[in-house]
């Protein structure tokens, strides 16, 4: 159910792959900036899957940027996996579409 | 004033400029360069100049543009000349100004341009510099009589045209400086009469049947218009254009607008209005002035039109079938001729709209150089045709920026096709993020039908939704139960909506879009609202605490 907002963290393939999955607005965006910093410690490779993100709204925007300044600060990678169609659109109107590595599979992110 | 005492003996015979004159062409820069006040500086410079030079008299002449003559500013000697004037090539300093080189006359007698003693001074010998500018010659130095009866020398010439450079130099630079806060003052004041002027034209209405523009070709403005409505549901409007468009022009416009406004307040049928109007200012107006005017009524139930022409260009009624037809002035401008009478003309708008422009309009010059002409602005309005009234004036103002404008531009449309906006609908809530989503639910389902594509709709969705989070997380700092109140509006080719909040006053100047190039979390809403909006607008409301944001979006 597309109403239930989740984000949750696991290892896959040597990445840490932080699953979003809801809509992304101000109520819960906190949560997802605080899971991303957090599953950049450690310094694995960090993946972001938003396949099942069906709305992202500018303070999710900004969690992505943190996390992706974070890990270039420390040369630890960090790219977004799965950009579903609506958050794309979004990373478009802010021209931020170039600025992210950002990868059709998981697979494509591990490469 | 006291008899200079020489200092010094005469260097007479001396050929080159000492360290003495150096000593004192210093003294002099310096005074003047540290002077705030130059005639006090000329009045010691003139005693200075006397004693260095041993002459027994010194002057400073300057030219007065005002009375077109020389006249004397400073001068030091037994007998005080200052406020002597000379008429221009006239005298010994009359022909250093006119053929702009130093003269020396070392017998007055002999000289035939020598205009004679001056109260009951002898002048024996003289030898004037002129004073130099970039613009010619402002004045020239003047010594009378060298002492003990010697005769000025060569030598005397050269010093003498040595400080007539400083001299010059400072009287230059006090009459620009004296010239430049004349013309701020003048520059001021002719915006404190355009803000004036500008506070006589009605307050702009939205949705409103009658919609004007006025591009004044210089600071203030001839032409004026008006519009206001009567008790009985009537627009009255009329439009005018003064001759002329100076200062007297303007003030000949707020004259006849507020003569325009009393009468039109009583309903008078507008040919009354217009000879009402005619009378009293031929009364009153000078000779030579006269204003081209258009007066009338619009009633927005009926759409019928009742209007006059005084000598203004002719107004152009676009039908709603898209015809075009020339209403032709029926009598003279008004301050002319008093007696004359002018013929009503009554129409229907029936869903076109009546154009009324100055001769401003019609003046404006294409790629050619040639007046657009009455066709040259109906083209323009068959070209805007498409758009709302408001958007139709601004891109007929648009295109006329585009060519020359060379006179005040004044554009009236009286539109029966302003529709009023349509309430969409909206929510009331409190300031708590988990209410987003109803925010963007609602948004949703207010654009469904308006014709916007699916892409076009979700981002409409993100820029209201971003607004809203402004207000909760700025407006409100986080706090979960401030009041927040969206409305959605149709009007006649956008959707708005309207946010207003009921938090601490926010700046509006600090709501602004950030550089998109530096890549950094934070301060990306106001961007997509407005990359997403085609206008947006931050305000405090007109009634009671917090702000207002509007944004609009031009339907597709």
């Amino acid at each position: 159910m597309s109403d239930v907002n989740d984000c949750a963290t696991e290892e896959v393939q040597g990445i840490r792959l932080v699953r979003v999955r809801g809509e992304v607005d101000l109520s819960w965006s906190q949560q997802l900036r605080k899971s991303i910093l957090a599953a950049l410690n450690g310094g694995r490779p960090v993946a972001v899957d938003l396949s099942q993100v069906t709305y992202i709204d500018s303070s999710g925007i900004a969690a992505l940027v943190e996390g992706f300044q974070n890990a270039r600060g420390k040369s630890q990678r960090f790219s977004l996996v799965a950009v579903s169609k609506p958050v794309h659109a979004v990373l478009e109107l802010a021209r931020l579409d170039r600025v992210f590595p950002i990868f059709a599979t998981l697979e494509d992110a591990a490469k | 004033m006291s008899t200079p005492v020489a200092l010094r003996p005469a260097a007479t015979g001396l050929a080159r400029i000492g360290p003495e004159e150096i000593g004192i062409l210093a003294d002099f820069s310096h005074a003047f360069a540290a002077s705030l006040d130059v005639g006090e500086t000329l009045r010691r410079a003139v005693v200075q100049i006397a004693e260095h030079m041993n002459a027994e008299a010194a002057a400073v002449f300057l030219l007065d543009p005002v009375e077109g003559d020389i006249v004397c500013r400073a001068c030091a000697g037994p007998v005080d000349v200052v406020g002597l004037r000379v008429q221009q090539g006239r005298g010994i300093v009359g022909r250093a100004i006119a053929e702009n080189r130093v003269q020396m006359v070392r017998d007055t007698s002999c000289d035939p341009d020598y205009i004679g003693d001056q109260r009951g001074f002898h002048t024996r010998s003289i030898l004037c510099a002129p004073l130099d500018t970039a613009e010619g010659a402002i004045g020239a130095l003047q010594v009378l009589n060298k002492r003990d009866g010697a005769l000025f020398d060569n030598h005397d010439a050269n010093v003498l045209r040595l400080l007539a450079v400083p001299t010059a130099l400072a009287l230059n630079n006090s009459r620009l400086t004296r010239e430049l806060v004349e013309q701020n003052r003048i520059k001021r004041e002719f915006q404190l009469a355009r803000q004036m002027q500008k506070t006589l034209l009605p307050a702009r209405r939205r949705d409103y049947p009658v919609t004007a523009l006025n591009l004044p070709a210089r600071e203030i403005s001839g032409d004026f218009y008006d519009y206001f409505e009567l008790p009985d549901g009537r627009i009255a409007f009329c439009v005018g254009d003064v001759a002329g468009k100076g200062m007297d022009a303007a003030l000949l416009m707020v004259r006849a607008s507020s003569c325009l406004r009393w009468v039109g307040k009583d309903g008078t049928p507008p040919g009354d209005w217009l000879a009402k109007v005619n009378r009293e200012l031929c009364e009153t107006v000078t000779r030579g002035m006269f204003v081209c005017a258009v007066a009338g009524y619009y009633d927005p139930r009926t759409s019928m039109l009742e209007i006059a022409n005084a000598g203004f260009p002719p107004l152009l009624l676009r039908r709603a079938d898209e015809s075009m037809r020339e209403l032709q002035a029926d009598g003279p401008p008004l301050g002319i001729l008093d007696q004359i009478s002018y013929a009503s003309q009554r129409l229907a708008l029936a869903g076109g709209s009546l154009y009324a422009f100055s001769d401003g309009v019609t003046d404006v010059r294409d790629g050619e150089r040639r007046p657009i002409g009455v066709e040259g602005v109906r083209a323009l309005i068959d070209r805007v045709s498409g758009l709302s009234p408001r958007a139709r004036v601004r891109a007929i103002v648009g295109h006329l920026r585009k060519m020359s404008l060379a006179d005040d531009t004044t554009l009236m449309l009286i539109a029966d096709d302003a529709a009023p906006s349509r309430y969409l609908g909206g929510l009331a809530g409190s300031s708590d993020p988990e209410n987003l989503r109803l925010v963007r639910r609602k948004v949703a389902e207010l654009v469904l039908e308006l014709g916007f594509d699916e892409d076009q709709r979700q981002r409409i969705v993100l820029a209201v939704d971003e607004a809203v989070a402004n207000v909760i997380r700025h407006a409100y700092g986080g706090c979960c139960d401030g009041r927040v109140e969206l409305s959605a509006w149709l009007d006649t080719d956008a959707v708005r909506f309207e946010l207003r909040d009921y938090a601490q006053p926010v700046d509006p100047n600090r709501i602004r879009p950030r550089d998109l190039s530096e890549c950094r979390p934070g301060g990306l809403g106001v961007n997509l609202i407005d990359t997403v909006m085609d206008r947006w607008q931050f305000r405090h409301p007109e009634e009671g605490a917090g702000n207002l944001l509007t944004m609009i979006k031009r339907l597709p």
